[in-house]
């Protein structure tokens, strides 16, 4: 049989760094080949060489036997290769249908017929449909993501890329998308599920390529790998040196761990916090909320139900319309950021290109933005300190970077995470800390580095509020969970006990608890 | 990717030349003739080379400024403007303090008032701009017109700057400067060249050493990258945006006071002559370096003389020089755009 993609001995480099060295896979119609890997292993990378965002330097690829050689996107299209990419690519004030029609290229009349009959043919093939007159910026995040597969779909292409798909999914999203990967392999065509996550893998695929350091560091059918073996490829070291509670948030069976026993006087307080929409509904409706030190408090729910606008009346960027926030002695309901932090208050933020940190900026500056009058000596910004105690951070977090004076820019997401999770531990005292998604997007080295911060910070004493959308990650860190439902906060639910999953999985849903 | 870069600038610069060719060619000079005398306007003498420095010294002043602002992530459209606050502040100074006064507190003095009058002006957009969100470009730009509509309201207005009208003859302008308000010459032989050149030149590095080695002007540079990430940060976001545009004004206020205290020591109508719109020119093309902003400014005040002779000596309008300065503007932004997208 021919294979549908074949690369042989493929290498790029940008700059001085190696993406890809001496890469080959080869991937066959009609099943689903996962490409694994760690942040800055070459995966995208690759995907870019496969869609035509990027040129080969050295090797081959052939598609279906032919030559295959994109030298742009719209090369890879008339090929027969579709891509999903990481960042979805809908215009979010055009209806579905409209951005469907877009995709079909420029046309003086959109063919709307045309359309509804391809719709037809992918609903029937494989049960996929999207509501066609609502706005793609108002559906929520897994409608949209089907939205761009029918795009890529309605192409009729022999092979689809899908490039780090269930990054922003919630659970129940994850399950349609692998099951509508499984039957577009099943309709013959090849499927490339680019991860690094792998219970999706272990689900979905059927084979698997693993990448790492822009190398290929096994390949083969699933079969064939343990979760264990993929985890050993992925970081390369033995699956004992990894966090214990990595290793439980990779396995989805929650594990089962002695209830916290906290005692102390509770130093995060929330009081009925309230926050409008510009459309006037509530987004916030009256979160209550206490955390003692010490205490690690997960906030768990399908996105979209109040826990973006919950990190941004605690940060400080937008204020409640009522209700109060205080920590410790300090009310911090209308306090500037600055304030907060001198409160104790560590942030870490959902969105880390924008908010998290500057990207033009080197990780020496991202790292003392906050303080960098403690580097001044007559005036003048002492450099060669700020670097030097930026080396050590570097070095103490164990971020992978050329040195401090590298952009943020130029660091994989992970290490970019690090960063920030460095700077916002090194607040003296650390009395609270809000991680939002800290680990989105994240290899697993990086989770297992995040996470095991996170829970040292609650073991020094600081009362953590985790807002995450996977729920195997707050089972195993938290020791109680709260469910975002409509803006209000239900639970708590005790990560030790037996039936939390199920439990969570209820009040998601709205049902009471 | 340096060579690409040095292709790239190299075939603007060509490109602009040879444009600049066939209009002399369209003049009824040859381009020969042309360079020539374009050549000879701005280095063949002591006084060409001088009044270049001149105008040098205020784009150079203005296009510091204009990095300042844009260090922060705001673009002053407004040096026009600003510069004629500056302008009408130094001439009110100038003309009102009392003739005896000496130059190392008359010159102090105008100079002072005119980057006070200048960052006035910027602030009031710098001020819609924090408090309101008011686009800086729209505010300083539309600002501009009101600054260039103040010199002609005060230089035609006995009550304000005009000198007494004695004849039908008597020009609109004020009465010259005190002699102790006026910017002394740097003393080279038959050249106008006046200290406004040091004090550009002390104003580039100075900004030079805040943006690059404190921390204001680390502060500034994450303000610019990032409002959000600065803010979350606990940056004075808006004290930062807020200084840095005024200062940018205070800057070209003070352009248009060195303007008014140089030959012919008075302000007139059209004494701005757009250097206001010229150094933001100087101040895009730099892209926020300030070795740069000294090469492109002085590059443009020699232009500018040699174009004056272009016309004197080969009959070729020295506009044709403006279109070959916006020509190059155009191929080297072009050049930027295409080098980032590719």
């Amino acid at each position: 049989m021919i294979p549908a993609l074949e690369l042989h001995d493929v290498a790029k480099s940008f700059g001085p760094v190696r993406a890809l060295s001496g890469v080959s896979l080869t991937v066959q119609a009609g099943e689903v080949h996962c490409v694994l890997g760690e942040n800055g292993a070459g995966k995208s990378t690759l995907c870019n060489l496969v869609n035509g965002g990027v040129s080969l330097e050295r090797g081959t690829m052939t598609l279906y036997g032919e030559p295959y050689r994109p030298s742009r996107p719209t090369d890879a299209l008339a090929a027969g290769v579709a891509m999903v990419h990481q960042h979805f690519s809908l215009v979010p004030t055009l209806t579905i249908a409209e951005n469907l029609l877009l995709a079909a290229g420029a046309r003086l009349r959109p063919r709307r017929r045309e359309l509804h009959e391809g719709l037809a043919r992918i609903e029937e093939t494989y049960g996929l449909s999207v509501p066609l007159d609502e706005l793609a910026g108002h559906v929520p995040v897994g409608v949209r993501q089907q939205a761009e597969i029918i795009k890529c779909l309605l192409r009729d292409p022999r092979l689809l890329l899908l490039d780090e798909p269930t990054a922003v999914l919630g659970p129940a999203d994850v399950d349609a998308l692998l099951a509508t990967c499984r039957r577009i392999a099943e309709a013959g065509k090849a499927v490339v599920l680019v991860t690094h996550k792998l219970g999706e893998v272990t689900r979905a695929g059927d084979s698997a390529t693993i990448l790492r350091g822009g190398t290929v560091a096994g390949a083969g059918p699933l079969a064939g790998f343990g979760a264990e073996d993929l985890v050993e490829l992925m970081v390369g070291r033995p699956m004992s040196d990894l966090d214990p509670l990595l290793v439980a948030s990779v396995d989805e069976s929650a594990t089962s761990r002695e209830a916290a026993r906290i005692t102390a006087e509770p130093v995060f307080r929330a009081q009925g916090l309230t926050l409008s929409r510009a459309d006037g509904t509530l987004a916030l409706d009256g979160v209550n909320l206490e955390i003692a030190p010490g205490e690690i408090v997960g906030v768990a729910g399908v996105e979209g139900n109040g826990q973006s606008e919950l990190v941004t009346v605690l940060s400080g960027a937008v204020p409640p319309g009522s209700g109060s926030f205080l920590l410790g002695e300090h009310d911090l309901t209308f306090a500037t950021p600055r304030g907060r932090t001198a409160a104790g208050l560590g942030i870490i933020p959902e969105d880390r290109h924008h908010e998290g940190c500057v990207p033009a900026m080197s990780i020496a500056e991202n790292l003392f933005l906050p303080r960098l009058s403690e580097f001044a000596r007559r005036g003048l910004l002492d450099r060669s300190a700020l670097h030097e105690a930026a080396a050590r951070v570097i070095e103490e977090h164990g971020i992978r970077a050329t040195g401090p004076s590298a952009r943020m820019s130029t660091l994989s997401g992970g290490n970019q995470q690090k960063v920030v999770v460095a700077r916002e531990l090194a607040l003296d005292p650390l009395v609270c800390l809000v991680a939002a998604q800290p680990t989105r997007g994240l290899d697993i080295g990086a989770v297992d580095a995040v996470l095991g911060r996170i829970r040292s910070a609650a073991q020094a004493g600081a009362a953590v509020l985790v807002i995450s959308s996977e729920l195997s990650e707050l089972l195993a860190l938290c020791h109680r969970i709260v469910v975002a439902y409509r803006g209000r906060l239900l639970g708590p639910v005790p990560a030790a006990a037996p039936q939390a999953r199920d439990e969570i999985g209820r009040l998601m849903v709205g049902a009471a608890a | 990717m340096r060579t690409n870069a040095f292709v790239v600038y190299g075939g603007a610069a060509l490109a602009a030349l040879l444009a600049g060719a066939l209009l002399a060619l369209g003049g009824g000079a040859s381009p020969l003739q042309a360079g020539a005398a374009l050549w000879e306007g701005m280095f063949g003498s002591a006084y060409a080379i001088g009044s270049s420095l001149n105008t040098a010294a205020a784009l150079g002043l203005i296009a510091t400024g204009f990095t300042v602002a844009h260090r922060a992530g705001l673009v002053n459209v407004g040096g026009e403007g600003q510069l004629c606050a500056g302008g009408i502040a130094a001439a009110f100074a100038g003309v009102s303090l009392p003739d005896a006064t000496p130059t190392l507190v008359a010159l102090p003095l105008v100079l002072l008032v005119a980057f006070a009058a200048g960052g006035a002006w910027a602030a009031i957009a710098a001020w819609l701009k924090v408090s309101r969100g008011t686009s800086e470009v729209i505010t300083t730009l539309l600002l501009n017109f009101v600054g260039l509509a103040m010199v002609l309201l005060v230089v035609h207005e006995e009550g304000l700057l005009r000198q007494p009208v004695t004849s039908s003859q008597t020009l609109p302008q004020s009465e010259p400067l005190i002699e102790g308000a006026r910017l002394p010459l740097l003393g080279l032989e038959g050249s106008p060249a006046t200290i406004a050149f040091l004090i550009a030149a002390v104003a580039a590095v100075a900004v030079a050493v805040l943006l690059r080695r404190t921390a204001t002007g680390t502060r500034l540079t994450a303000v610019g990258h990032s409002v959000t990430a600065a803010a979350r940060l606990g940056l004075p976001v808006r004290r930062l945006q807020f200084w840095s545009l005024t200062s940018a004004g205070g800057l070209a206020g003070m352009a248009g006071g060195a303007l008014v205290a140089t030959t012919p020591f008075v302000l007139a109508e059209s004494f701005s002559s757009g250097y206001g719109f010229a150094g933001l020119v100087v101040g895009l093309l730099a892209r926020g370096s300030l070795a740069a902003v000294a090469g492109v400014a002085l590059l443009f005040g020699l232009l500018a003389s040699g174009g004056m002779n272009l016309q004197l000596a080969a009959g070729v309008p020295a506009s044709s020089v403006q279109i070959v300065q916006s020509l190059l503007t155009i191929f080297i932004a072009g050049a930027v755009i295409l080098r980032r997208t590719s």
